[in-house]
């Protein structure tokens, strides 16, 4: 890769494998923290007008869109993980590690992500509903 | 359908969610999901997962944490408050002079961070409250701030030519260098338009009094300047490595995030507290850019499959039969018009790989475009009503100053902004003198 090149004394592979493995750990798992705290950015042109019983009300709908589209991935995932574990999948590199074990922790990252969604919907029903969790 | 219709049905269906609010990257992502499944029937559910894979392989996004880490301890441990005592004793005399201090502050904090996000927090805790207690009109500050901390992303380090090199396949080095000259210049332009405005309307930025100036000794003042010493000794320690070729990309980033760490402690201005806060918020900020990024990359792998770029390209050159410099030119207008719906970071990674492989086509310099495109990037951050900055400067800003106020601030900086963007385009050697000389060599 061109970007790499630029390195005139390159680190060792396993390294670098290593570091894309946390790397994409760290994003993914950190999806539901962003979540949680609320960072996820939305287009607020209309949204940030409305009323906190009408933004519930919107979200609650379109919330299910966004469930939607991470149990896709999750599906993927697991399609994926599960070929990985069957045939003990390597990554085509000198070092050859396993890819299980980030498929996993990607897995798992979806499905709190899912989690923390439904937490989302769970809490604009409240709202809706005039009551306070 | 025909695949054109397809593509025009995704975009129209994607911009009607966000209206809605829902969160980009989840609107992003469920229309490409559903276009997968629809497209491809199943098997198309791996399409998503495969995108996410491929985040894997663009290994230099590791350097994303690493700058907005930077950026914060900055912010939090309020290492900047020094940076911004020094402008102020140096240019608060100039009519607008507050104004001017703080476009350069933001320049220095550009050097040390990847994205704007940081730039915003320093001006709106340190330099808005300043500058709002000395009477600056509401109308021009938050324009000043949003421009000037938009300069991280064309400054180096930048996540955004991080990005564009890992679409364009350019190298790292050279995209920052030619980003350096096109920066400096538009924060000329900002501090000279800032000055004549106020030059002209003393009321909208009046200098320090004879009284307070007095209060400044000669020895504070150049003991001031040794602060602004520090962004530039963190900068050169992180560049200067990475453009000999000594430390790579991420190496560089690593360097940065430690040595802002140790200036930090070294000042005294580290604590658990500030340690923690800069943390979780960097996981936060790193995180809500890349599930936008992955969620892009699924809706780009969808265009994709539905040869987008030869439609692009069919468009441009057979149907409008329009020549390489208009092309260039309507490709930078509708950055603008769609960044205005639709956010940055995605627009980067769906719509680049459809433009890049014909704007090389057309024999233009990709080294340039990538600063061509982050100029538009940074005026789309903040043309209303959809700007990222525009929504990060409404959740910062104190509650007097409404929505309208920074909508109004913003326009004569975004001219500005495109002033400097038809500079760069007209002569591109402002961009590519630095890297082809220190390249050359």
């Amino acid at each position: 890769m061109v970007l790499d090149q630029q390195a005139a004394g390159q680190p060792s592979l396993w390294t670098l494998e290593m570091a894309q493995f946390f790397m994409v750990a760290y994003y993914i798992l950190g999806g539901p923290y962003a979540m949680q705290m609320g960072h996820h950015v939305r287009m607020d042109l209309i949204y940030a007008s409305l009323t906190d019983r009408r933004k519930a009300w919107w979200d609650a709908f379109t919330v299910l869109a966004l469930i939607f589209y991470l149990a896709v991935m999750l599906w993927g995932a697991i399609d994926s993980t599960t070929y990985s574990l069957t045939y003990f999948e390597r990554s085509p590199t000198a070092w050859r590690p396993y890819l299980w074990p980030i498929k996993l922790v990607m897995c798992v990252g979806f499905t709190l992500m899912i989690l923390q969604s439904l937490s989302a919907f769970f809490r604009d029903i409240a709202v809706i509903r005039g009551e306070t969790i | 359908m025909p695949h054109d219709m397809i593509a025009l049905l995704m975009f129209s269906t994607m911009m009607l969610l966000m209206a809605t609010g829902q969160r980009v990257f989840g609107v992003i992502g469920f229309v490409s999901v559903v276009a997968a499944l629809g497209l491809w029937g199943t098997g198309g559910e791996t399409l998503g997962f495969s995108a996410a894979m491929k985040l894997m392989k663009w290994y230099p996004l590791l350097t994303l944490p690493m700058f907005v880490f930077m950026g914060y301890v900055m912010s939090e441990s309020r290492l900047a408050d020094d940076l911004y005592r020094m402008f102020h004793v140096w240019f608060g005399p100039v009519p607008g002079g507050l104004a001017i201090g703080t476009i350069l502050l933001m320049v220095l904090i550009s050097a040390m961070n990847g994205l704007s996000v940081a730039g915003m927090a320093i001006g709106s805790t340190i330099a808005l409250p300043e500058l709002l207690r000395r009477n600056y009109s509401k109308v021009m500050i938050t324009g000043v701030i949003q421009a000037g901390s938009s300069l991280g992303i064309l400054i180096p380090p930048s996540v955004v030519l991080v990005l564009y090199a890992l679409i364009a396949r350019q190298p790292v080095g050279q995209l920052w260098l030619a980003g350096i000259f096109p920066g400096l210049m538009m924060a000329a332009m900002f501090a000279l338009y800032i000055w004549i405005r106020c030059k002209i309307s003393p009321e909208i930025g009046p200098p320090l009094s004879a009284e307070e100036r007095a209060e400044i000794t000669r020895a504070e003042k150049y003991r001031l300047l040794w602060a602004g010493a520090l962004p530039l000794v963190i900068f050169a320690v992180m560049m200067v490595p990475f453009v000999k070729g000594y430390t790579s990309l991420v190496e560089s980033s690593v360097i940065g995030a430690v040595t802002t760490l140790i200036a930090a402690v070294w000042k005294r201005r580290m604590s658990w507290v500030v340690f923690e806060t800069s943390t979780r918020l960097t996981l936060a900020i790193s995180c809500m850019f890349m599930w936008i990024i992955l969620a892009a990359l699924s809706f780009g792998a969808v265009f994709d499959g539905l040869g987008a770029v030869k439609a692009i390209e069919g468009l441009f050159i057979d149907k409008l039969a329009m020549g390489p410099w208009q092309i260039l030119i309507m490709m930078q207008l509708s950055y603008i018009i769609m960044g205005t719906f639709l956010d940055d970071t995605a627009m980067l990674v769906i719509v680049a790989p459809l433009y890049v492989p014909l704007v090389g086509a057309l024999g233009f310099d990709l080294i340039w475009y990538g600063v061509l495109y982050t100029i538009t990037c940074q005026i789309a951050y903040m043309t209303p009503p959809f700007g990222y900055n525009l929504f990060l400067m409404r959740a910062m800003a104190p509650p007097e100053i409404t929505i309208f106020d920074i909508y109004r601030s913003i326009i004569p900086f975004v001219l500005v902004m495109t002033f400097a963007l038809a500079i760069v385009i007209i002569f591109p050697q402002i961009a590519l003198w630095l890297p082809q000389y220190i390249y050359a060599k």
